[in-house]
């Protein structure tokens, strides 16, 4: 009994932690709080949100074609497949399942760059088709390992037997052999399914421009902070397959009604299991799959008068976009990014040809250099009148002639504080390197950010070059790292928000959102001076729709739209006419987001310091990473 | 063969609602070779887990020399078991399978050799040590099971329907190569089978079962001559069963007829069931027999030919040395002393109901 | 049938172009530089002090939570598969079922539990219990990688379980044998298949996985899958990275010949 009852415990400590981060998500969709680590209150707004938000639908869309379409594939193929290494001799299928075990057992990182290479190697361009070609791959596997366990059951005398009596070799297959195996061939189906829907890394190498499965439209809501109709979705996707599991099991066995004087008990019975088994689940999938499709409907039908956007995460209000299409009739393709380093190699590589894009400075400076820029019609941008000209002047440190690049949002570096958990007003980058702040800093995880701040402590150029320099920086963020709880990009504001860390290296646009959220927050400039930036449009070489690109940028210029823009992600804007519009004036006037010219005194712009010293920071800033 | 060796009392196993045994009584003596036949589904396989140690009994007890031993787990009961399907552990080569009980119970090295190579000698495989199970065929993996119980020095060997597994000619070579071995090892084996035949040739006492009640216990010549009812003598051989009343003492009336019989003590007038075996109807001119009959099917058997005979409407199945051809009228004859009168059971329980030896 | 082989020909077709072609890419990135000239040196970053650290600690850490996943899933295996047919069916399943919520949420919602002031600790601080603070620690990655990979070592242990005769257990107790030493000397070996299978099954995702260590390390540990995922989305550095990944490729050909030797008539798979 003893036993019984720990066997009992075991398997429920194996459940919760199986499920207790399933259930966390589940209360999550329920948050009225859009930050993570904060509860609101109970709401039921996400639902709703979510079937109004078309960029999740379409990525749910997709995830599902995607899914359905490369588990059909590769059903077809790998039950094939499986029927012919039956049929070879010992030394070939010992062969062919070799092969086939390989994407099993590969890391998911090998095989979704082998695929990358591929793709790229042979001028495909990347995008659905891809993905779905890299899906049937994975996939095939898992139904060849499902379906040749039964292939090896099935007795071969019973379809020599249907032979025998007549049967053609394909009606014998598909009478005799077929339904012998089929409860192989469709788990190897679901599985499929279940894989394809669950991929997040070879969908990472293999994707393109536009598309998003959920699971890369989730990775890069991560350091963004995941939108809360993702939480909603993921609920609503979940709870359907634990019904249709309860429903499959739940349904009475078949051998249940046996004896003879249940037969009139067992016809109604019958018809209850194959309603619950059968039907119901038949008709839920059905239904997901219509409204998938209905949902995709509504965004297919891309006409070739389109404009290819790669802006970073969370860096535009959806509204606008809509607006744009409705304006000017031009479909917008939108893709993110997460950082300067990510796009760079996107956009050199080819093979994706985007039409406008928004680096920072540096990243402007290094396209500039490396030819991939296209110099912008300004007579198409009459709107670039209403960008403040101090803007257009900052612009020349890193396009010296104003050529190919319009501002977009603009801002600083600075320490984000929670007045409640550090002693002193803080005003230097000082702060980081405290001990007493032990596991409470958060440091931005790149390169240049990390570097910058450091070297202007120390009380060098950001833009420095010099090599004693910058091993003094390195040894200063070694040091640092035993104080700091995480190097985050915009994780930031979460954390800070539910009050994990006391000190976090932010952007001043994230700064409002988050004294919104928890006005315990403080923004500061630290007095040795830091990075102010600016994130400016330009226009890739290799663009198929410049002019659509330039409508684009033209559009954005305008002041209403970058008042929307500002609105949404509180991004400081160069936009003079935008700024005039914003409503509540201690907005307008604030010093987090409208500096003094007196506090950007000792501040610098990233440049381009050329691939060699590039690569010099990436080699010191991966010897600190991995200390 | 004369001490009790195991008793079981009263016990009643069942999985569920399923009622797989009530209370059966049965006693094992020494050195006998006891046979549990029955269909699939009988209890018999019940009974003999029960005794392997591998299911408990929900009431009653198993008495093992003198001692209750319901409680004692299988690997300290002084018995063996060969598993149907043999049961051979497939990562382990032979001489490992068959040194598996002596290793646990820590016996030398010497001592196993010795035991190992004298039970393959046993079972006719000298020289397999180093085989592994699946280079085997099912009848040498089944000495082998039996070669790895037997190195225990088990008091009872437990068998369960171990040659199912193997085709007709090794099946009747490995009958008198166990009979041989329980002669040789002078222990008492328990034999579970559905095989009538099996059962027949080999054992000293035969036990039948149905529906988890004892049918008849008895030597194989009991059980075929004069089964108790209708079940066994279905179950046994080839038989005709019909509905008969006994007249009186002595005299029954079956098939239309009167006819003479050794049988009494049933009353007067009473309905019996009577058995006539095949090959005990003689056939005779017609007239010359108690009732007339015509042949309407024939078959060569090799030892014998089958007829089925139509007499006064009843079909008969008769196995004679003699040929008649269909449509031969002949005459139906059967000596008193080969017609077994049973009684008849009044419901489908009683049927399967116990009966007292 | 004697064209029945030809059935397999789509999918060699298929094998060849999106299996075999693509691997055969990234030995040629891996062993050239960006001018398309035959180098060693993008398999010689390995031995960098950072690359190796980084390999390192990523063998280690997927050693430790290859392990735990053994120790937590042998005897979750050994329950489920006592359980009545119907049962296992469902349960099985529910190993199956947290697939269907994204596996970058889930694990993201490791950080909801784990933080400083996550669902754990205000549980723990409620019964006044020591705080747990091992988020962006290796124990996080540990965790992380235990949860995402421990249905792929019971589901083939939990396979070969359910397959072993149910007479050959009764077989070692009736020959003497008391519970465990029919575990040790019977159970564990039958079982070997599928533990070989699912330590490959576990082991290989860990080693290579640069999305756990991202989400649960705060980026503070740089695992060899972070490495090559930098070389390829940040650092554009695509030689290297290939080079990188060749070097990883001798774990993946290492644990096919494990399976082949343990496992070779692919009892232990988890499906």
């Amino acid at each position: 009994m003893i036993k019984e009852s720990l066997k009992k415990i075991y398997l429920f400590l194996i459940m919760v932690l199986l499920y207790a981060p399933i259930l966390t998500l589940v209360v999550l969709s329920f948050n009225s709080s859009k930050s993570r680590s904060k509860w609101g209150h109970f709401t039921l707004d996400w639902y709703r949100a979510l079937f109004q938000n078309q960029d999740i639908m379409n990525a749910l869309y997709t995830t599902l074609i995607i899914a359905l379409v490369s588990a059909l594939i590769a059903t077809l193929l790998g039950t094939a497949a499986a029927l012919g290494i039956q049929g070879m001799r010992r030394r070939f299928r010992t062969l062919m399942m070799g092969i086939t075990n390989i994407p099993m057992l590969n890391a998911d990182i090998v095989t979704g760059i082998s695929l990358m290479l591929l793709f790229i190697a042979f001028r495909f361009s990347l995008g659905f088709s891809t993905i779905l070609l890299a899906h049937i791959t994975f996939n095939i596997p898992y139904v060849i390992l499902s379906v040749m366990p039964k292939l090896k059951q099935t007795n071969r005398s019973t379809y020599e037997a249907a032979l025998d009596l007549g049967a053609s070799p394909v009606y014998a297959f598909f009478k005799v052999v077929f339904p012998d195996i089929i409860p192989g061939v469709f788990s190897g189906f679901l599985l499929a399914f279940t894989m394809s829907l669950d991929d997040f890394v070879i969908t990472h190498f293999t994707k393109g421009p536009g598309i998003d499965t959920l699971s890369t439209k989730i990775y890069s809501e991560v350091r963004k902070g995941i939108k809360p109709e993702m939480y909603a979705l993921s609920t609503l996707l979940f709870l359907t397959v634990l019904v249709l599991l309860m429903l499959i099991n739940m349904a009475p066995e078949k051998n249940a009604a046996t004896s003879a004087k249940r037969i009139s008990v067992s016809r109604g019975h019958k018809i209850r299991r194959f309603c619950l088994r059968k039907l119901t689940p038949a008709a839920i999938i059905i239904a997901i799959v219509i409204g998938g499709c209905y949902y995709g409907s509504k965004e297919s039908g891309h006409s070739s008068n389109q404009v290819i956007v790669y802006n970073w995460g969370e860096y535009m209000d959806p509204d606008v976009l809509d607006m744009f299409e409705e304006e000017t009739g031009i479909d917008v393709v939108y893709e993110e990014y997460e950082t300067n380093e990510i796009m760079y190699p996107k956009v050199q590589s080819g093979a994706i040809a985007y039409d406008v894009v928004c680096p920072s400075d540096y990243m402007v400076q290094r396209m500039i250099e490396s030819n991939l820029l296209a110099e912008i019609d300004f007579d198409n941008i009459p709107n670039l009148k209403n960008i403040g000209t101090t803007y257009m002047e900052q612009s020349r440190q890193f396009d010296p002639d104003n050529l190919y690049s319009v501002p977009y949002t603009w801002g600083t570096v600075g320490i984000l504080y929670n007045k409640t958990m550090v002693d002193e007003p803080i005003d230097s980058w000082s702060v980081l390197w405290d001990e007493k702040y032990k596991d409470s800093i958060l440091m931005q995880d790149s390169v240049r950010d990390a570097f910058g701040v450091t070297l202007k402590y120390l009380g060098y150029s950001l833009n420095s070059t010099d090599l004693d320099e910058l091993e003094e920086a390195k040894n200063l963020l070694i040091e640092q790292k035993p104080l700091v709880q995480a190097y985050v990009v915009d994780q930031v504001r979460d954390k800070m928000i539910g009050n994990e860390a006391a000190i976090g290296v932010i952007y001043s646009g994230e700064a409002i959102y988050t004294q919104k959220e928890n006005p315990n927050l403080e923004y500061v400039i630290p007095k040795e001076g830091s990075n102010v930036w600016i994130d400016s449009w330009v226009i890739p070489k290799n663009a198929k729709h410049k002019e659509n690109a330039e409508a684009f940028i033209n559009f954005l210029c305008r002041g209403d739209i970058a008042k929307m823009n500002f609105d949404y992600i509180t991004y400081s804007t160069p936009n003079t006419a935008g700024r005039e519009l914003i409503e509540d004036p201690d907005i307008r006037n604030s010093r987090i987001a409208f500096p003094d010219a007196s506090e950007l005194a000792n501040c610098e712009t990233f440049k381009f310091l050329g691939d060699e010293n590039d690569a010099l920071y990436n080699r010191l800033w991966r010897e600190v990473k991995s200390k | 063969m004369t001490n009790k060796l195991i008793d079981i009392v009263k016990v009643s196993k069942s999985f569920g609602e399923n009622l797989v045994l009530d209370e059966l009584d049965l006693y094992i003596r020494e050195n006998e070779f006891l046979t549990l036949l029955g269909p699939s589904g009988c209890g018999k396989t019940t009974l003999l887990r029960i005794l392997g140690g591998f299911e408990t009994p929900d009431k009653g007890d198993i008495i093992f020399g003198g001692k209750n031993i319901n409680a004692l787990p299988p690997n300290k009961r002084q018995l063996n078991t060969v598993f149907q399907k043999y049961a051979l552990f497939s990562h382990m080569t032979i001489a490992e399978n068959i040194a598996f009980g002596l290793k646990i119970k820590g016996k030398s090295k010497s001592y196993i050799d010795d035991k190992i190579r004298y039970a393959l000698k046993l079972v006719n495989l000298d020289g397999f040590e180093q085989r592994t199970p699946d280079s085997l065929s099912g009848g040498q993996q089944q000495r082998i099971a039996i070669a790895r119980a037997i190195v225990n020095e088990p008091q009872v060997l437990l068998l369960d329907e171990p040659l199912g597994a193997l085709d007709l000619k090794l099946r009747q070579d490995m009958q008198y190569e166990l009979i041989r071995l329980k002669n040789e090892l002078g222990i008492t084996f328990i034999y579970v089978t559905h095989d009538q035949e099996e059962a027949l040739t080999m054992s000293d006492t035969i036990v039948v079962m149905n529906q988890g009640y004892i049918q008849q216990i008895g030597t194989p010549e009991d059980i075929y001559n004069e089964p108790q009812n209708a079940f066994v003598a279905d179950f046994i051989g080839e038989s005709n069963i019909f509905a008969a009343t006994m007249v009186k003492d002595k005299v029954v009336k079956m098939l239309g007829a009167i006819w003479e019989c050794v049988d009494v003590g049933f009353g007067e007038n009473k309905p019996v069931d009577a058995v006539l075996r095949p090959e005990d109807i003689d056939l005779v001119k017609p007239g010359e027999g108690v009732i007339n009959g015509v042949v309407t099917n024939l078959i060569f058997k090799g030892v014998h030919y089958e007829m089925e005979v139509l007499a006064n409407n009843y079909e008969l199945l008769v196995h004679s040395t003699d040929m008649f051809p269909v449509g031969t009228e002949v005459g139906v004859k059967v000596d008193p002393f080969d017609i077994q009168i049973m009684k008849k059971p009044e419901s489908e329980d009683e049927e399967v109901s116990n009966i007292e030896e | 049938m004697k064209n029945k082989k030809l059935l397999a020909g789509p999918y060699l077709f298929w094998a060849v172009s999106f299996i075999i072609i693509p691997l055969l890419m990234i030995v040629y990135y891996g062993m050239t530089d960006s001018k398309g000239h035959f180098t060693w040196s993008n398999l010689a970053q390995i031995t960098t002090p950072e690359n190796l650290k980084a390999l390192g600690l990523s063998i280690l850490l997927s050693l430790v939570s290859t392990l735990f996943c053994l120790l937590l899933a042998y005897p979750l295996a050994m329950i489920l598969s006592e359980l009545s047919m119907n049962q296992t069916s469902f349960i099985v399943l529910i190993f199956i079922l947290p697939m269907w919520m994204n596996f970058l949420l889930r694990t993201m919602a490791w950080q909801n539990l784990l933080e400083k002031n996550g669902v754990i600790n205000i549980v723990l601080s409620f019964f006044h219990l020591p705080e747990l603070t091992i988020i962006n620690t290796p124990y996080a990655i540990v965790l992380g990688m235990v949860y995402n990979f421990l249905p792929f070592m019971v589901l083939p242990i939990y396979n070969v379980l359910v397959k072993i005769d149910k007479d050959v257990i009764s077989a070692a107790a009736d020959l003497g044998a008391n519970y465990w030493q029919t575990f040790f000397y019977i159970t564990l070996p039958l079982t070997v298949p599928g533990i070989i299978s699912g330590i490959t099954m576990v082991f290989v995702p860990s080693l290579t996985t640069f999305v756990i260590s991202d989400l649960l390390g705060g980026s503070k540990i740089l695992l060899i899958g972070n490495v090559i995922e930098q070389e390829f989305k940040q650092g554009s550095n695509w030689n290297v990275g290939s080079g990188l990944s060749l070097i990883l490729m001798i774990f993946i050909i290492a644990s096919m010949a494990l399976i082949n030797k343990y496992d070779k008539d692919g009892e232990g798979t988890a499906f």
